[in-house]
């Protein structure tokens, strides 16, 4: 391998993982509601599209940093799912179906009101938050002078990424070490047996549409800076989301993790070494494959089955 | 709850039958174009535009004393919602004329319609070659086609940059195919050689994998045909990664609109791009125009803007000169057209293979001070180009 | 009465043109029926099998494709692509059903989804076969005249609802019916779910890649993005299912009518400009909620909360 191919390479490689992070974000929120809710729901950009306006009009009003605005956002947001769960998506879950998959229409339908409503606040012009530090980066000819390749990491990429990271993080000792969180991994895993341990199954699905919709909402804002915002934007970030939940697994928060990182990085290389054209098709033959090959999500590779899983 | 239901579909229903009844002292002009989805930005920006032309028709008396009142129908850039406002202009409405859509995919449903009914189509904004390759009688195009859109670029760039090589990228869209097509064999018969054409899939997120293949080939020249944002984030990773071409040139569209600027700031120095318009035209009105719609809407027009501007002209002039209203009189009218606009003169020919095809100067914008100025041609130039660049590393 | 009803409807329809009908309604017309037809072919699988698959424009967008190549490689009239579509689709859908049909549930909703998307962006990347994102246009549409196509359609449609009629209403429809309650039970009966589910979905796509030749016939221009568009299509097609009324012979033709006629009615309300998208997915949302089985689906229902209106 000559130099210029090694740093095409690592180049390929390193900004697959920044933007593995950031997708796995946008996968954990997913991966959450449809662990526990078994639904799929299709309005999942949108809420990220909600998530971003609130960064755009901070920013646009108060000049507060993208990033910032996650405190604002996230409960914004996690209110919002809130109220989507509990007066439309629970009345809908209730009621004995044919085809339990009627929730799809309602979750278009929510899509669809919240993507027209920001037309019409916003209209349908492109908007960004121009960040001083947008186009920042390092390079390693700075560090190493002498270096043969040239590599850069871009400044507000890793600074999402890292964000992104903490969330994840936070998330997973919310649901691992707090009662409310291992009550919600109960209710994702077996819905009646949680009932019948007192869990409060209603609750806590309202709870988790909730915290579902926060974090999209907070990857709306790591992604504003780095990316740009329209009222349609959603539909292609709730497909990504799909392919990731299914990648870790369903409810499995590391899984979306290293769902994530594995997406962006099988993306950065086919388009790299395949075309770019055929990027979105590496991406869902891996979906494909990973729902038939592995339908438990790749973490079930690494742990040894439990007793009664 | 039930009874709101109710109230609210008897009030729609209601709503829908009231309203057609106009005045007979009014030249009624429905216009098709896309206000929601994905390119709802342009047609917002043209429906901005026609309004603006309309209103300043009607305030010097209108057209043979006729004023002009235009609405607007959602296509949602669905063909087959574009064809059912167009039959139902046609047919129930009885409009003489069809002006509007947006994306190509449109405009061909909209324009087979158009040719099977015998009313003429008014294309405005869209650009794949073969809508006015089809032999159609009834098919005007105001705008000129995607094979001609780089023509002072590749004049730029043959007489001032000089090249070895290119790099050539594209959105995987009719218009970003048949524009990466037209330049990449201007380039051949420029002498320039094409390394690497490669396509993208419009909204990607991360251009960073195939820019860093494009960075190890060297290229003299990238080329990018791209819509709105992905030509910022373009720009924004190329700087990111240090890719030091000779010049970077966009092919209209997405390089030509102010958010490019707005959004890629530093990163956009220096940018060419063909356009097909531009605020700083000595044709009359152009400024005019361009000033008005920032005054009013916080930032300058794209050519898109400006051409649906100036069809609303083009419509008035052949009316006037109909002998009468009906679909064959505007007809004939349209295709002697021979006005001048702030889009530039309107003539529709027949030449090259194309029929009814208005043939306008293109022309090159370079971003000079977080300006779009234009360059080239020299004789519309207001400001001197600048080339060589600066390396990024020079720039800080 | 009940026995007749189907061909009176039929009667009814046919006879529409014949009242002159302006051209703009028999677009309308024609959309409708092409919907209910495709909704027919998703009711067969989503609504008896139980299989909701979300990937319907990959057949849909196949059969377009069957009609657009041959004629535009052949030279062949487009018309062809109608008989052609049915062996190339079925072998899609083998093929398909052979990858997606072991998964269950939203897996299979998930799994469909994405063999959509790949032959959309398979179509947009062979350039050679399919011209790419440049599309296929018909230089000439066969007729001016609607009429025509009308019938087209409307034969397409009555065979559609009398074979999956005849279907469901044969041993065959047990067997389904039996998949969407429980597939293990079903297994341990001894129906081989997979062959079953893999006639459902056959039969399903081969009447969804008829409309997609259809379409290609009337709108005379296909292009990747539109045939095989995830929201425009593959949502739609369930969303007329869904509204209409599931596992419901007149569902798909409620829905159809719901979806593209009153659809067209909102979005043409005047003044009303781009919020006609809000009003349209408020009506969704209150449909789901008050008829979670769909108007046709949730008629009794559906006469209950309307007497309740008139009499409170």
């Amino acid at each position: 391998m000559t130099a210029p191919q090694v740093e095409v390479l690592l180049q390929t490689i390193l900004s697959g993982l920044l933007l593995g992070g950031l997708y796995a974000l946008i996968g954990i929120g997913m991966t959450l509601i449809m662990g526990v809710m078994k639904i799929i729901n299709l309005a999942h950009g949108e809420l990220m599209m909600v998530g971003m306006y609130i960064a755009y009009v901070l920013f646009s009003t108060f000049h507060i940093d993208p990033y910032l605005s996650i405190l604002v956002a996230a409960p914004a947001l996690f209110l919002l799912g809130v109220f989507l769960q509990k007066f439309l998506i629970n009345p809908v879950m209730k009621v004995d179906a044919i085809i339990p998959e009627n929730q799809v229409i309602l979750t278009v339908g929510i899509g669809m009101v919240l993507a027209n409503i920001a037309t019409i606040i916003f209209s349908s012009d492109y908007k960004t938050t121009p960040v001083d530090y947008a186009t920042k980066a390092w390079y390693l000819s700075d560090i190493w002078k002498t270096s043969p390749i040239e590599i850069s990491l871009s400044l507000p990429w890793t600074v999402s990424f890292c964000c992104a990271l903490a969330i994840t993080g936070g998330l997973w000792f919310f649901l691992g070490k707090t009662d409310m969180g291992k009550s919600i991994r109960a209710t994702a895993q077996d819905k009646d047996a949680a009932l019948l341990m007192g869990v409060n199954v209603e609750k806590m699905r309202v709870v988790t549409f909730g915290l579902g919709s926060a974090l999209v909402g907070s990857a709306g804002c790591l992604f504003i800076p780095i990316y740009y915002l329209y009222p349609d934007l959603g539909g292609q970030f709730t497909l990504t989301a799909f392919v990731i939940t299914i990648l870790g697994g369903l409810g499995s928060t590391v899984g979306a993790i290293v769902g994530g990182l594995i997406l962006g990085v099988f993306e950065s290389l086919t388009s790299t070494y395949a075309g770019m054209g055929w990027a979105p098709v590496g991406r869902f033959v891996i979906f494909l494959a990973a729902l038939i090959f592995v339908p438990q999500g790749i973490m079930s590779l690494f742990t040894r089955k439990r007793f009664g899983k | 709850m039930k009874r709101i239901v109710v109230v609210l579909l008897t009030l729609l229903l209601s709503g829908l039958f009231s309203s057609t009844l106009f005045a007979a002292d009014t030249f009624d002009l429905v216009i098709p174009l896309p206000l929601t989805g994905k390119t709802a930005k342009f047609g917002e920006m043209m429906k901005r535009s026609y309004e603006m032309a309309a209103e300043e028709i009607n305030a010097k008396g209108g057209v043979k004393k006729k004023k002009i009142a235009l609405s607007f129908e959602d296509s949602g850039a669905k063909p087959e919602t574009a064809r059912a406002i167009v039959e139902k202009l046609i047919d129930t409405k009885k409009q003489p004329i069809i002006v509007g859509e947006y994306t190509s995919a449109c405009a061909k449903a909209v324009a087979a319609v158009a040719e099977e009914r015998k009313t003429p189509y008014l294309v405005v904004a869209s650009a794949d070659d073969d809508i006015t390759q089809k032999k159609y009688k009834y098919v005007f195009r105001q705008n000129p086609v995607n094979a001609h859109y780089s023509d002072s670029l590749i004049d730029f760039i043959a007489k001032v940059v000089k090249p070895k090589t290119m790099v050539i990228l594209y959105e995987s869209s009719a218009f970003g195919t048949s524009g990466a097509e037209a330049m990449a064999k201007d380039a051949e018969k420029a002498g320039i050689k094409v390394l690497l054409k490669e396509k993208y899939e419009a909204g990607s997120v991360d251009f960073k994998p195939l820019l860093s293949k494009v960075k190890a080939t060297q290229a003299d020249v990238i080329y990018m045909v791209s819509y709105v944002m992905d030509a910022s984030l373009l720009m924004k990773q190329i700087k990111e990664l240090r890719i030091d071409a000779k010049l970077f040139a966009g092919g209209a569209a997405g390089f030509a609109i102010p958010e490019f600027i707005d959004n890629a700031k530093e990163a956009a120095e220096y940018v060419i791009t063909a356009t097909l318009w531009t605020p700083q035209l000595k044709y009359p009105g152009a400024k005019e125009y361009a000033d008005k719609y920032k005054a009013k809407y916080k930032d300058f027009p794209s050519y898109h803007g400006a051409s649906a501007y100036s069809a609303i002209y083009v419509v008035k002039d052949a009316l006037e000169r109909a002998k009468s209203w009906t679909p064959d009189g505007i007809r004939d009218a349209l295709k002697a057209t021979n006005t001048m606009t702030a889009f530039g003169p309107v003539r529709f020919e027949d030449k090259e293979g194309y029929q009814n095809q208005n043939f306008t100067d293109t022309f090159v914008l370079q971003v000079i001070k977080g300006e779009h100025e234009t360059i080239w041609p020299e004789k519309y130039a207001n400001k001197k180009y600048i080339f060589p660049i600066p390396t990024w590393r020079e720039r800080r | 009465m009940k026995k007749y009803l189907p061909l009176l409807i039929a009667g009814i329809l046919a006879l529409l043109p014949l009242i002159g009908l302006s051209s703009y309604w028999m677009h309308i017309l024609i959309l409708v029926i092409m919907w209910s037809v495709i909704g027919m072919a998703w009711n067969l699988l989503g609504g008896y099998c139980g299989q909701v698959s979300f990937g319907h424009a990959a057949f849909f967008g196949v059969g377009a494709y069957t009609a657009g190549i041959l004629y535009n490689k052949t030279g062949m009239s487009a018309w062809w692509g109608l008989p052609a579509s049915i062996v190339v689709v079925a072998l899609f859908a083998l093929l398909i059903g052979y990858i997606c049909l072991r998964l269950k549930g939203p897996f299979f909703a998930l799994g469909t989804l994405a063999m959509g998307v790949i032959l959309r962006v398979t179509a947009e990347n062979l350039t050679t076969i399919t011209e790419g994102d440049l599309g296929i246009m018909i230089r000439e549409r066969t007729w001016i005249d609607k009429t025509y196509y009308f019938y087209i359609i409307l034969i397409l449609a009555v065979a559609s609802f009398f074979v999956v009629k005849k279907v469901i209403e044969s041993k065959l429809g047990y067997y389904f019916v039996a998949i969407r309650e429980d597939q293990d039970a079903a297994e341990s009966l001894g129906i081989n779910t997979t062959f079953y589910k893999t006639v459902a979905l056959s039969l399903s796509a081969v009447i969804t890649g008829l409309a997609g030749a259809f379409y290609t016939n009337y709108m005379g221009y296909i292009d990747p993005k539109i045939v095989f568009a995830l929201h425009d299509i593959s949502i739609v097609t369930i969303m007329v299912v869904m509204v209409g009324g599931v596992a419901t012979f007149w569902g798909p033709f409620v829905g159809a009518i719901i979806m593209v006629f009153l659809a067209e009615l909102i979005r043409s309300i005047p003044k009303l400009g781009a919020a006609h998208h809000t009003f349209f997915g408020i009506l969704l949302i209150l449909i789901i909620i008050y008829l979670p089985n769909g108007i046709t689906g949730d008629n009794p229902k559906l006469k209950r909360l309307l007497r309740m209106g008139k009499t409170t």
